[in-house]
């Protein structure tokens, strides 16, 4: 991998929180992949105005492992989708390595969000009629490069320990392999940022266990910074900070609590 | 690598969209059916019913509708042509084949003595009208009768036999009644045109060289109309000299009364390829709503609005494009039937049969494309983490 590597701390999860670093253009530059200043969000229902978050701030640098958690209604969608570029703030500023988000048209959200960020679901979402091998070129069968497109495939299936279930149907595979292969998906464009969302919310204890190594394999090995939105409690307990949203507010930042800030 | 894998590589969307239709096979052939139904409506009312109006119209052009006849009008001192008459015309119409004749009417005692009334055509030459059977023409054929095909069938009549006909002619003192005995010389082969039966003299024997009626003999219908514009244009300026009679008005009639079934029919086919328009629709529809989470996937990993709305359209067309296929393939042999029925030829296809069977495909892939539209529209709109959610 040849992103920046600046931050090696990123693996250790008490260590000092780059937030309280000044959060201005200068250092959103240099190693972060994506802040958010003051971030609000509101929606409209019918006549009322719902405010999903008020005013957060964060930064995800290269191989930081974030947890958000919260009940629901608490703006995690919401954050997930802003932080995904599926959506823009209604206040404040969201930037991917130092680029407001917002002067982004639709198209240049939808490509950047191809370059730099990978997703896993809770329910996988492999699409039953293709082969694992398939499922994982999926995000890239546009570019019209099939023979690249594949050997890169069958790279990361490897990685992720699939490499003889290649040609096998999602129904044929168990649900941390159906994980893994959604994990290999997400990769395939060799993002910075990758976005869990309750990524172990269907799988037994053990086989979460293997997922959350994988992650820990991935920011060590390939700097990939992972923001997963979980239930559980020990998901959050393996991530270097844990934001808690509460109200469309962090409430405080769990094992990170210690520095006093809001940031996360 | 294998070459199909490469192939496939450079038409990823429709390579997604087959694999989608393939996925609700049932679904998918019930939608195709109903373009195909469509397909086949238009396709087959408008090919067979170009085949029908082809026939008619062969058949009427047959029946002489490429011919304009013309007689003395109610304005011309004599009431019959002159050969300066006629040569006029002949001059008028140009490039077509004139045959100037006089009707009468004989009676013909029959070997049993009684009398039977017939029909006379006198004729320069009856080969200008019908080509001969059997027999020769002499170039002097006075005293000679020449017998139509049907009635040489009608009445067993053989070359050579004599025939003793009675003309009447009116005088200041009453009717009086001539006896002639011609001899058969030849038969006329069978014709369709219309005044063809009966028996041909020699133009001589009317006793004057007159004619009342000529008939112009042209190439098509159109040359026809053409010829009695200008003969209606010479003769006709202010006196009804000549009386024309054309047919091509009654063949303009025709047409426009089998093309006007025909639109109407096809119009009717066209409802129901609205009709399959909208269960396309639907099926899209359903497909959509039921692959929300894949194609939130999709755009989750980098496909834009405008790839999810070129997918789901490539869908709906291959659709229409399987189902206009094969009705393409029902409507051809209906109109091969039609074909064959109405014209004799099953691949006797007329350039407005082509162009409904073309017209049938191209409506029944629009209508597919028109159709997966608002689904397209609607499944690209929506929010991508809205749909993994739930």
């Amino acid at each position: 991998m040849t992103r920046d590597t600046s931050d090696s701390e990123g693996a250790e999860p008490t260590e000092t929180d780059r937030e309280d670093q000044p959060s201005d253009a200068a250092s959103a530059t240099t190693g972060v992949i994506l802040r958010g200043e003051d971030v609000t969000k509101e929606y409209q229902t019918g006549t009322q105005t719902v405010r999903a978050l008020k005013g957060i701030d964060f930064g995800i640098a290269p191989s930081d492992f974030v947890a958000i958690v919260g009940p629901s209604g608490s703006g995690k969608s919401t954050l997930l989708n802003l932080l995904g570029l599926l959506d823009v703030p209604t206040d404040g500023a969201v930037s991917l390595r130092g680029q407001d988000v917002s002067t982004f048209s639709d198209a240049d959200r939808t490509r950047n969000r191809k370059r730099a960020i990978g997703f896993v679901f809770q329910s996988f979402y492999l699409i039953p009629t293709l082969t694992a091998l398939e499922n994982v070129e999926m995000p890239r069968m546009l570019d019209k490069t099939p023979v690249k497109t594949r050997e890169r495939a069958k790279t990361l299936l490897q990685r992720v320990g699939l490499g003889d279930r290649l040609d096998h149907y999602p129904d044929e595979l168990s649900g941390g392999q159906k994980q893994r292969v959604a994990i290999a998906r997400s990769l395939i464009n060799d993002p910075a940022l990758l976005l869990a969302d309750e990524p172990t919310g269907n799988l037994d204890r053990d086989t979460g266990d293997e997922i959350l190594a994988l992650f820990d394999e991935l920011r060590a090995e390939e700097d990939v910074a992972i923001v997963t939105v979980t239930h559980d409690a020990y998901v959050a307990e393996e991530a270097d900070r844990v934001v808690n949203l509460v109200d469309g507010v962090i409430e405080d930042t769990g094992e990170t609590a210690a520095d006093g800030g809001h940031g996360a | 690598m294998s070459l199909r894998h490469r192939i496939a590589g450079r038409f990823p969307r429709l390579v997604i969209a087959r694999r989608n239709i393939s996925r609700a096979k049932v679904r998918s052939i019930l939608a195709a059916a109903s373009i195909l139904i469509g397909v086949v409506a238009i396709g087959a009312i408008g090919a067979g019913g170009a085949a029908f109006k082809q026939s008619q119209l062969q058949s009427i052009q047959a029946q002489g509708a490429t011919s304009v006849y013309v007689s003395p009008g109610t304005d011309m001192e004599a009431s019959h042509f002159d050969r300066e008459d006629v040569k006029a015309i002949d001059e008028t119409v140009g490039a077509a084949t004139i045959v100037a004749t006089e009707p009468g009417s004989m009676e013909l005692i029959t070997s049993d003595g009684t009398r039977e009334g017939v029909s006379v055509t006198y004729i320069d030459d009856p080969r200008q009208l019908h080509e001969v059977e059997r027999g020769g023409i002499p170039d002097n054929w006075r005293q000679s009768v020449v017998v139509s095909h049907e009635f040489a069938a009608d009445r067993g009549v053989e070359l050579g036999e004599r025939l003793k006909l009675v003309s009447e002619t009116e005088t200041e003192t009453g009717t009086v009644e001539t006896e002639h005995t011609y001899r058969v010389v030849a038969v006329l082969a069978e014709s369709q045109s219309f005044g063809g039966g009966g028996l041909f003299l020699p133009i001589e024997e009317t006793g004057e060289r007159q004619y009342s009626r000529v008939e112009v003999m042209t190439e098509s219908t159109d040359r026809a109309e053409a010829v009695a514009e200008a003969l209606r244009d010479r003769f006709n300026d202010r006196k009804d000299r000549l009386l024309v009679f054309e047919l091509t008005s009654l063949v303009r009639l025709l047409k426009t009364l089998v093309n006007g079934i025909n639109a109407f029919l096809a119009g009717l086919g066209s409802i129901s390829l609205l009709v399959a328009g909208v269960s396309i629709a639907n099926t899209m529809l359903m497909a959509v709503i039921k692959r929300r989470e894949e194609i939130g996937v999709l755009r989750a990993v980098g496909y834009g609005k405008a790839d999810i709305v070129r997918i789901l359209l490539v869908e709906a067309v291959l659709l229409g494009a399987l189902g206009s296929a094969v009705g393409l393939a029902i409507a051809v042999a209906v109109a091969m039937v039609a074909n064959a029925l109405f014209l004799g030829d099953p691949f006797a296809f007329t350039q407005s049969a082509l162009l409904y069977l073309a017209g049938a495909v191209a409506f029944g892939i629009l209508t597919s494309l028109l159709a997966g539209a608002y689904p397209a529209w609607r499944a690209a709109n929506e929010r991508p983490i809205d749909a993994l959610r739930g």
